[in-house]
């Protein structure tokens, strides 16, 4: 996996900066400009992927088991889990309303966890997609992945506005930590992944 | 201080020739179609009055109500930091914590982070804080999530106008512009031309 493509900075023994984008000489360990750490391409960056990207699958159990929120209507108790919660509003006529939801922290975290994984193994076993298709998929990932936090921006806001005592109260329930790391690790997984390991086998697959 | 002779694309490595690229023209990287930057003169005093306008408005939204909820005659209202806060005394500290971070902290110090690095820029003054302003701005940059809160709010408001009676204060509207300010910062942010000015002020 050492060798780069032709055309690329790190076959030049060169390293872009990732905070200021000077290109300098890897044996110059510090970039001159802002000295930050130079790196041809993130170090471990496929098994820190794959680490945050197991642990968040793992979480994504319990986010799902365990109770989103907790509401309390006249003395009786309901807990609503994600999908619980998503086909209540189903039920009860808003449509539109679960469809978000749905697509923010069902689908969302499923596509992520998909195409993340899917391009750690791409690299491994090289020549799934042509790296142009693999890159799309990862700034998917990149520009998807935010918007699974609305569901627990809800609960904050419900559980914030609904305190009228026996009468109608909302609690946040276990499963929003659960979930918000399953967000926060998908992100951290994305962001430590190196999109440019995805054209290091240009030359070999895709240029013919 | 630094003349590059050659640049590299983030996404996919590959080695170029710096852009030339004319007044409102985007570079892009030519194999994966990244963006490299995009030029504009004015660029600096543009950023500079949204992300100041951007942080007036946070100010504003933490002074009034963010929404009222009326049920049969009982009312309850919170503001921005409630929605955090209540979390809080529920023994969702980490939670409280992070939403706070997401939605008002972190927009926050980007915002204060750009308008002194542009200031800073223009008068001269803390050269040697430029380049640490400019790193703590681009690594807490994707963990600001000014937009998806706005669309929690629209979740949650149209989930509780069938069972009681929903009304938007000040605090939403100012949170709202608010929200289309940081979006214009986003845009208008090119790191490529950031350093570039910093380049130009050591010089
Ligand atoms: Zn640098
Ligand atoms: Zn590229």
């Amino acid at each position: 996996m050492n060798d780069y493509c032709r055309q690329s900075a790190a076959s030049q023994q060169l390293a872009n900066c990732s905070s200021c984008s000077l290109v300098s000489p890897i044996e110059l360990e510090k970039c001159p400009r802002c000295q930050t750490q130079l790196h041809l391409r993130k170090p471990l960056n496929l098994q820190l992927t794959m680490a945050y990207l197991i642990t968040a699958l793992l979480l994504y159990i319990p986010a799902n088991l365990w109770p989103m929120m907790v509401t309390e209507k006249l003395g009786q108790v309901e807990y609503n889990t994600i999908v619980g919660g998503i086909i209540v509003l189903w039920q009860e006529g808003s449509e539109p309303i679960a469809i978000v939801v749905f697509i923010a922290s069902v689908l969302v975290p499923i596509i992520k966890f998909i195409i993340l994984f899917m391009l750690c193994f791409s690299v491994y076993f090289s020549g799934l997609l042509c790296p142009a298709k693999r890159l799309k998929l990862y700034r998917l990932t990149e520009l998807i992945g935010r918007w699974s936090m609305v569901d627990i921006f809800v609960v904050a806001i419900l559980v914030a506005l609904i305190q009228l005592d026996h009468l109608l109260n909302v609690q946040p329930g276990s499963g929003t930590i659960a979930f918000a790391g399953v967000v926060v690790l998908t992100m951290i997984a994305a962001k430590s992944f190196d999109p440019r390991v995805l054209w290091d086998d240009f030359d070999r697959k895709c240029d013919r | 201080m630094f003349s590059e002779q050659v640049i590299a694309c983030h996404h996919c490595d590959l080695l170029m020739a710096p852009p030339h690229v004319k007044e409102g023209e985007c570079a892009l990287c030519p194999r994966c179609k990244h963006k490299i930057t995009r030029l504009h003169h004015s660029n600096i005093n543009q950023l500079l009055s949204y992300a100041v306008t951007g942080l007036i408005l946070l100010f504003v939204t933490t002074q009034f109500n963010l929404m009222t909820f009326n049920l049969g005659g009982n009312v309850s209202q919170i503001d921005l930091w409630q929605s955090a806060i209540n979390m809080y005394f529920d023994d969702y500290k980490i939670l409280a914590v992070l939403v706070l971070f997401f939605i008002f902290i972190l927009p926050a110090l980007i915002l204060i982070l750009i308008v002194a690095f542009i200031l800073s820029i223009k008068t001269g003054i803390g050269c040697w804080a430029q380049t640490s302003m400019l790193r703590l701005t681009f690594v807490m940059m994707p963990w600001a999530m000014v937009e998806v809160f706005l669309v929690g709010i629209l979740v949650s408001l149209v989930k509780l106008v069938t069972i009681a009676q929903m009304d938007l204060g000040w605090s939403f509207w100012a949170y709202a512009v608010f929200c289309f300010c940081y979006a214009k910062v986003l845009t208008l942010v090119d790191r490529y031309q950031f350093w570039h000015w910093i380049d130009e002020a050591h010089r």
